[in-house]
């Protein structure tokens, strides 16, 4: 399927390009100024409206888990992950164990 | 690697809606970023027009803008072959950039660029083996477990913004964007990421800037 494969690296070259524009634009302006603040904000701001947003209203798979379930699964990994001082292994296996429970508690097999 | 369980989600769920596992395996090296693979594959499977799917996942990868931005004068050499830089970009993902973001300034200008590349480069490769190994597991992998990894995508980058995130401009701009970001996505969910992060981190920059004048 040559149409897919197009799809695929049109997709590559589009999200490649924002990476070059970033390396384009960061050599022309000097690395202490403002801006460079700025934009690490923007970057921060983008990835934390991304996440929550698929954390409170996600599409695909994800949607047929409940609000609630999500929330609860998240903030138990969360709590696990400060408590075992920062282990991002741990945190999220806690994370993955309680979303697959609670959805299965739902679904009996 | 834990985001390589993320990777595993994609695989599995590239199978289970008949994509195949090159065209898979293409996107991770091409794309090499989750949610923008996510998209064209949930797209790709509605039907989505190409055209619109390329737009969609691009402005999904606007975030690497000012990522780059951010990251580059940490990175950047005076010496040194430029191709080697524009390569390098390529593998800026959100885990490599966290991580160079905390790590790389405590390194000696010299070493910064290839600990950078060296970390990324694994994830790279690992990603890449995950994407197949979810493609092959997915048939013995219960829904629900399939489900489970897809969340791990969204749950990681949770836990690694809340706990790596130390400067006060990082946190007031995550708080920002996590307001902004679903608030814009009910009116315009197409530009949210694009206008959250703007609106958001620009809120943030400024209402720092005005706390310290006064």
């Amino acid at each position: 399927m040559p149409d897919l494969a197009l799809l695929v690296i049109a997709c590559g070259i589009g999200t490649y390009v924002w990476r070059g524009a970033g390396l384009l634009i960061s050599g022309r302006v000097r690395a202490d100024s403002q801006f460079f603040v700025w934009a690490g904000c923007v970057a921060y701001a983008m990835i934390a409206g991304l996440t929550v947003r698929i954390m409170l209203l996600p599409g695909g798979t994800l949607a047929d888990t409940r609000l609630w379930e999500r929330l609860l699964a998240c903030a138990v990994a969360l709590a696990v992950y400060f408590i075992v001082r920062r282990n991002l292994f741990v945190g999220i296996a806690t994370g993955f164990a309680v979303l697959v429970a609670l959805s299965s508690a739902r679904h009996p097999l | 690697m834990v985001l390589a369980a993320g990777y595993l989600g994609f695989g599995a769920l590239a199978n289970g809606s008949a994509f195949p596992l090159w065209a898979a395996l293409l996107s991770t090296l091409t794309i090499f970023a989750l949610p923008g693979q996510l998209a064209m594959l949930e797209m790709s499977i509605a039907g989505a027009p190409p055209l619109v799917i390329v737009i969609t996942v691009s402005l999904t990868a606007a975030r690497f803008l000012p990522m780059t931005v951010a990251l580059l004068p940490t990175l950047r050499s005076r010496d040194g072959p430029r191709w080697r830089i524009y390569a390098a970009v390529h593998l800026l993902a959100m885990t490599g950039w966290a991580a160079s973001m905390r790590r790389c300034p405590e390194l000696p200008q010299a070493e910064r660029l290839p600990w950078f590349v060296g970390f990324a480069l694994t994830n790279w490769v690992c990603c890449l083996v995950a994407t197949a190994v979810g493609y092959a597991l997915a048939h013995s992998m219960p829904p629900l477990v399939r489900q489970g990894l897809v969340f791990v995508g969204p749950l990681y980058f949770v836990l690694i913004l809340t706990g790596e995130t130390r400067s006060r401009h990082g946190i007031a701009a995550l708080a920002c964007g996590a307001v902004a970001g679903p608030l814009i996505y009910t009116v315009a969910p197409e530009w949210s990421v694009l206008l959250g992060g703007l609106i958001g981190g620009t809120i943030a920059f400024l209402a720092l800037r005005s706390g310290k004048r006064a």
